[in-house]
């Protein structure tokens, strides 16, 4: 079970004066079961290449597929193959539009052909996974919840199609920190409950390092950098600095220190296992 | 995609024809179109292809753009001709075969219509590629002004424009994304009658409305923030000033303009001074 | 004696949430801000901080209480339109606060709604966008633009007033790491180059350590206010209202908290590493 792009190249408004290549013979699989963060700036084409990862947008060349059915064809199997990949996309509550949270979950479900009795679990399951309580909301009306709820409404609308992937596209975006922690915390939890794969595009270093175990670095169409998030931190900080990326704060922190005479494990990827660190050298329980 | 469209088709240049001043454009765009509703025969025709040719060639706009303008109504122009062709009345048959019959007088028709239309867009299309939508806007606004003692709205309608222009790009990206959002959840635009269509629909207005909704307010607040309140008091970084090109530009559409009038009714004419 | 720009006197904002419910938004709050100062707002959304960021430019009145600008009280109406030329205010997201379709004519919106004379407003605007350093773009389009360049403009559309103070509501929320440098780095020089008071609301904490002075609100109320050392040693407090704090102070109150000798009062990885590593 994989998603995976074949040499794939895109280019916006072809034939015209306007026309930028976005992406140059990408290669790519992603498993079921990976929880792969992409990082690159904005204009690297990384929006562009999540797009392809289900079908979204077509390659000008290349192919892609999804559990191994090639998505540049018609009918019911290519249909099922591209639902089968969950996208939130940034900014995800300005896409709802039902008059209640149940309708507006219900969407997704509805739309892959599922009963209502299973659309009705599939909504359950769902607000339970982003901690909405459905007695409470269920028959409200979205646009009177906060901003904070209503992007977990969104992205229930999308966990209830019940997808083998979950592509996020920025999903903390203008949450402040509390907020994005519950957000994480409700991914993750889905992630290991259902045994998904997850795509994150992300801004944020911290969110690559402390939730993926594979990154992606996307600059000028092409993926430069593929690795576990501390491999490319620890290795390719130069580069990453190049293509205006950066490195997680905790690791500029425990080089630092490193470089003043203190010996630290290559572990360290956030202030806990810094803090657990430093404590175990002073000899500090 | 959506995003693909190019809007606001502004050529930057710096032609005697960019320099012009808004207004001068607009009223000489005007008067162009009644000559090509005056025009009648292949000489007045012929003036107003040579005027047009001529501010093509002033203007320096490749050619390539100009005939673009004019491919989007390729099929209502070759209809155009098509229908007056095979309708036109008169003695003169020079093709018929079973009941179509194509006249000398309903061929001539049909070229006279079709090339009225192009002129049209043609002559429109050189004002906007030569006069940037903020300055086209300021144009109207100047030219509505007098009408305001009469309740036109000259400012209010300048703004709406403006802001229409600024955010027609936005808007077409917002629903760019919201569509590609709603095909992800399985919302399929194609299937069904008209009226599942309409409803599919649904997923893709409610959001865009919301969210224009939501800009609009926004807005609102930064203009207010920004010390905006109506067109009393205010000045314009451009001054549209009235400049010695213009006066050239309408001396020469006059004499193009009382051309034209000379050939069509000139003999007229001269029996009623007679 | 340093100029008071801004003075709240118990203000209090009354909010109406969707089931009618009223709840202060903002409650008896009271601060002042001298000329020249750099003052970071950080709070969780919902806070009562851009609810605060209105009444500075008179876009809100209060519903109790007082809120000076340059002693010119907001609730008078008189007032409006020299309060919002003192004040000028960025919004969060850049595409909803640019009027026009060329940079340039967007600049000169203000100048030109307040009616500066014709032959003044180019060069103010040309100073302006020279200032943010976006005067290369000035004939192009906004929405073609990246999002740390519509702020920049949005930005020189503000100081194009030649306002005394400039509140910025949480301009970075929607950019990349990039653009949220651009803007940090614009502001600072506009508030020590051109002495323009900054008010800045963001709720990413590394952000307000550029400041001289940060406030937190919670509940509509300020929890703290002092100097970025102050308000940051307390890693604690900040996590109960929902935010956090930079990443040295955080470790350091940790080790603090386990025992370890160190002043209390680290916020940047420098200090933390000469705390941990004294280089004699």
């Amino acid at each position: 079970m994989s998603i995976k792009l074949e040499n794939i190249s895109y280019t916006y408004m072809q034939g015209t004066p306007f026309e930028r290549n976005a992406l140059d013979d990408v290669s790519v699989t992603i498993e079921k079961g990976e929880f792969v963060a992409i990082i690159g700036h904005t204009g690297s084409g990384k929006s562009t290449l999540v797009q392809h990862l289900n079908g979204l947008l077509k390659p000008s060349t290349g192919k892609a597929f999804i559990n191994d059915v090639d998505l540049d064809g018609k009918g019911d199997e290519v249909k099922k193959a591209k639902h089968s990949v969950g996208m939130v996309f940034q900014y995800p509550e300005h896409q709802i539009f039902a008059e209640t949270v149940y309708e507006d979950i219900a969407f997704g479900p509805r739309n892959k052909g599922f009963s209502e009795e299973e659309v009705e679990k599939l909504v359950k399951d769902a607000m339970s996974f982003v901690h909405l309580d459905y007695e409470e909301f269920a028959q409200k009306s979205p646009f009177n919840l906060s901003g904070g709820q209503m992007r977990r409404v969104a992205i229930a609308g999308v966990v209830a199609m019940a997808p083998d992937y979950l592509v996020l596209d920025e999903p903390s975006a203008g949450l402040d920190p509390m907020a994005r922690d519950v957000i994480f915390e409700e991914i993750i939890n889905l992630y290991k409950k259902r045994d998904i794969g997850v795509v994150l595009v992300t801004h944020s270093m911290e969110e690559a390092v402390r939730y993926a175990n594979r990154l992606l670095v996307v600059s000028d169409g092409k993926i430069i950098l593929d690795d576990a998030p501390k491999e490319i931190f620890k290795n390719h900080s130069q580069k990453l600095l190049d293509v205006s990326m950066d490195i997680p704060q905790v690791f500029k922190l425990a080089e630092s220190l490193r470089q003043k005479g203190l010996t630290l494990s290559e572990d360290i990827i956030d202030a806990k296992s810094l803090v657990a660190e430093i404590k175990k050298q002073r000899g500090i329980k | 995609m959506l995003t693909d469209i190019t809007l606001g088709q502004y050529y930057p240049g710096n032609s005697f024809v960019h320099r012009l001043d808004p207004r001068t454009k607009i009223i000489v765009a005007f008067l162009f179109i009644i000559g090509t509703f005056i025009a009648t025969d292949a000489i007045t025709y012929g003036m107003l292809i040579g005027f047009v040719a001529l501010i093509i060639g002033i203007s320096r706009l490749p050619m390539s753009l100009v005939v673009k303008s004019i491919k989007p109504l390729w099929i209502i122009l070759i209809l155009t001709l098509l229908i007056h062709m095979f309708t036109g009345q008169g003695e003169n048959v020079i093709f018929s075969w079973r009941f179509l019959k194509v006249t000398q007088e309903g061929l001539e028709l049909g070229v006279k219509m079709s090339l009225r239309l192009i002129l049209l867009l043609v002559v429109s299309s050189i004002l906007t590629f030569t006069t940037s939508p903020i300055v086209l806007t300021d144009g109207i606004e100047a030219l509505l002004r007098p009408f305001r003692s009469i309740g036109v709205p000259a400012h209010e309608l300048a703004m709406m424009m403006t802001i229409a222009l600024r955010f027609i790009p936005t808007l077409l990206g917002e629903t760019d994304r919201i569509m590609k959002a709603q095909t992800a959840r399985g919302a399929d635009f194609n299937e069904g009658n008209i009226i599942k269509r309409a409803k599919n629909l649904l997923p893709i207005l409610i959001p865009l409305f919301i969210s224009a909704f939501r800009r609009a307010d926004e807005l609102a607040v930064a203009m207010e923030a920004r010390c905006y309140r109506g067109g009393e008091g205010r000045t314009r970084m451009h001054q549209l000033v009235y400049k010695k090109i213009d006066t050239v530009a309408f001396i020469s559409t006059g004499i193009l303009l009382i051309a034209i009038i000379v050939v069509r009714w000139g003999n007229d004419l001269c029996g009623l001074l007679n | 004696m340093e100029e008071t720009i801004i003075k709240l006197d118990n203000l209090t904002h009354l909010y109406r949430d969707n089931n009618d419910k009223e709840f202060p938004a903002l409650d008896s709050v009271n601060l002042e801000i001298k000329k020249g100062e750099f003052v970071a707002i950080i709070g969780a959304n919902g806070s009562g901080k851009s609810t605060l960021a209105r009444h500075l430019n008179a876009l809100l009145k209060p519903a109790k209480g007082t809120c000076l600008v340059a002693g010119m009280d907001t609730s008078d109406e008189k007032n409006l339109w020299n309060i919002r030329q003192t004040v000028g205010m960025v919004f969060q997201n850049p595409d909803n606060q640019i009027v026009a379709a060329v940079v340039e004519e967007d600049v000169a919106f203000g100048p030109e709604n307040i009616g500066v004379p014709t032959e003044e407003i180019r060069p103010r605007v040309e100073a302006a966008l020279k200032t943010v350093g976006m005067l290369d773009y000035a004939k192009h389009a906004p929405h073609l633009l990246s999002g740390g360049q519509k702020q920049r403009v949005a930005i020189a559309g503000t100081i194009v007033l030649e306002p005394a103070c400039i509140v910025l509501d949480e301009p970075t929320a929607m950019l990349d790491p990039k653009g949220r440098k651009e803007i940090v780095s614009t502001i600072s020089k506009l508030n020590k180059e051109k002495n323009i008071t900054v008010i800045y609301i963001t709720h990413y904490m590394t952000e307000a350590l550029a400041a001289d002075r940060v406030i937190v609100m919670n509940k509509g109320k300020i929890a703290f206010d002092g100097t970025p050392k102050e308000v940051f040693s307390h890693a604690k407090e900040l996590k109960e209202f929902g935010l956090e704090a930079p990443l040295a102070a955080e470790v350091a109150s940790e080790l603090i908290a386990a025992g370890m000798k160190l002043d209390k009062e680290i916020i940047t990885d420098e200090e933390l590493v000469e705390a941990l590593c004294p280089s004699n």
